[in-house]
C-alpha cells in the first residue's frame, strides 16, 4: 500500500487521542501532539535547568510550559528528527541541501521560525495542535484554523507578487 | 510512571516523524497547493487528521476518565470553574473559552482568547507560507538534510524564549 497523507494524517490523530486516554499526556487537554508547545517545554525544561533562574515564575521554581512536562519534557521534537532521519537514510533521500529561492536562504528562514512560533504561541498551538484542539470541539480553535487558511490565502497573494 | 508522557510522545513522535517523511505530510502545505492550484492530495492529510482525532476521542470518551471534558464547549467550563474557585474569582465559563495555552490562559474574558486566535492564526499562516512549510514539514526537512531548515528550528528555539521573556508579559498587561 501507498502511503499517502491521508494514511498518516489517520494514525497520528487516533495515536494523540491515544496518548490523551492511556498515557497521561494531561493536563492541558488535547496535547498529545504540537510541535510548537513541545518544542517550548522542552526548551524551557533545558533552560530551567542549566539556568535555574530562568524558570522562575512569580519567585517559584516552575517551568514556563504545560504542566504535564514539570517533571520531564515531552519528547515529540525529538521523536520527529529520529523518526524522519531514520525514514530519509533508509530509503536514500537523505543529501545536505539549501533552499535555493531567496525567502528561504538559512538566515531568512531563521526569521520565519521566530515569528512562526511567537505566532504560534499567541494562539495557543501550532497548526497541528489547533486541528487536534478543532477535533476536542474547541470552538476558539476552530477559528483559529480559519484564521491560519485566511493567513495563507494572504501569503499566497504575496508570493505570486514577489516570484 | 512520571516518565510516562515523556516516552509515549517520543514513541509517538518517532511514528509522525517515519509516517511525515514518507508521506510528505503537510498542513500548510496542503492549504497553499489547495489555494494556488486547487490540489486535494494534501490537505486531505488535515482532514483525515481531524477526523480520526475526532473518533478516537469520542471512543475514548466512554473508556478512559483522561477525555471527561472531551467536547470542551459543553464540559470544558468544568476545568475553568474549578480553577477560577482556588483564584477567588466568581465568573461563570462561556462556551467560547479555549483549552488552555495561550498567554492568558485563565481569563474569563472570551473576546480576548478570540483576539489571540485571530492574530496568532494569521500570523502563523501567513509566517508559514513564506516558510515554505509548518513547522512540522521544516523538522521533517531538517532531518533530511535542508540546512534552511536547519536555520528555522533554530529560529523556533529562540523564538520560544523571546515569547516567554517579551511577548507573554506584554500581552497580559494589555489584555489583563
Amino acid at each position: 500500500m501507498r502511503l499517502t497523507p491521508a494514511v498518516a494524517g489517520l494514525t497520528v490523530g487516533f495515536g494523540a487521542a491515544l496518548l490523551q486516554a492511556f498515557f497521561g499526556v494531561l493536563p492541558p487537554p488535547a496535547y498529545g501532539i504540537c510541535i510548537a508547545c513541545h518544542m517550548r517545554d522542552l526548551v524551557n525544561w533545558v533552560l530551567a535547568h542549566i539556568y535555574p533562574i530562568y524558570g522562575l515564575v512569580k519567585g517559584s521554581p516552575k517551568i514556563p510550559g504545560a504542566p504535564v512536562s514539570h517533571y520531564m519534557p515531552v519528547l515529540t521534537i525529538v521523536g520527529i528528527l529520529i523518526g524522519a532521519t531514520v525514514a530519509a537514510r533508509a530509503h536514500g533521500e537523505f543529501r545536505w541541501k539549501v533552499m535555493r529561492v531567496g525567502w528561504q536562504r538559512p538566515w531568512t528562514e531563521f526569521f520565519w521560525g521566530v515569528g512562526v512560533m511567537i505566532c504560534a504561541l499567541i494562539m495557543g498551538g501550532c497548526p497541528v495542535r489547533t486541528a487536534l484542539k478543532t477535533a476536542y470541539l474547541d470552538l476558539t480553535a476552530l477559528i483559529g484554523l480559519v484564521m491560519i487558511f485566511v493567513g495563507v490565502a494572504v501569503g499566497c497573494q504575496v508570493l505570486k507578487k514577489i516570484s | 510512571m512520571k516518565a510516562l508522557p515523556a516516552i509515549a510522545t517520543l514513541c509517538l513522535g518517532f511514528m509522525l516523524g517515519y509516517l511525515g517523511q514518507r508521506a510528505r505530510l503537510c498542513f500548510i502545505g496542503g492549504m497553499r497547493d489547495w489555494v494556488l492550484v486547487r490540489d486535494t492530495h494534501l490537505i486531505k492529510g488535515l482532514f483525515s487528521f481531524i477526523i480520526a482525532a475526532f473518533v478516537g476521542f469520542l471512543i475514548f470518551y466512554f473508556i478512559s476518565p483522561a477525555i471527561k471534558t472531551f467536547p470542551w464547549f459543553l464540559n470544558g467550563g468544568v476545568v475553568f470553574a474549578k480553577k477560577w474557585a482556588a483564584m477567588g474569582m466568581k465568573e461563570s465559563p462561556s462556551f467560547m473559552l479555549p483549552v488552555p495555552g495561550d498567554p492568558i490562559t485563565w481569563s474569563p474574558n472570551p473576546g480576548a482568547h478570540l483576539l489571540l486566535a485571530v492574530i496568532g492564526g494569521l500570523g502563523v499562516g501567513f509566517f508559514s507560507v513564506l516558510a515554505g512549510g509548518c513547522p512540522f514539514r521544516q523538522h521533517v526537512m531538517a532531518a533530511e538534510g535542508s540546512r534552511s531548515a536547519i536555520a528555522y528550528i533554530l529560529g523556533f528555539a529562540v523564538g520560544a524564549v523571546i515569547f516567554h521573556k517579551v511577548i507573554a508579559p506584554l500581552v497580559k498587561a494589555i489584555l489583563l
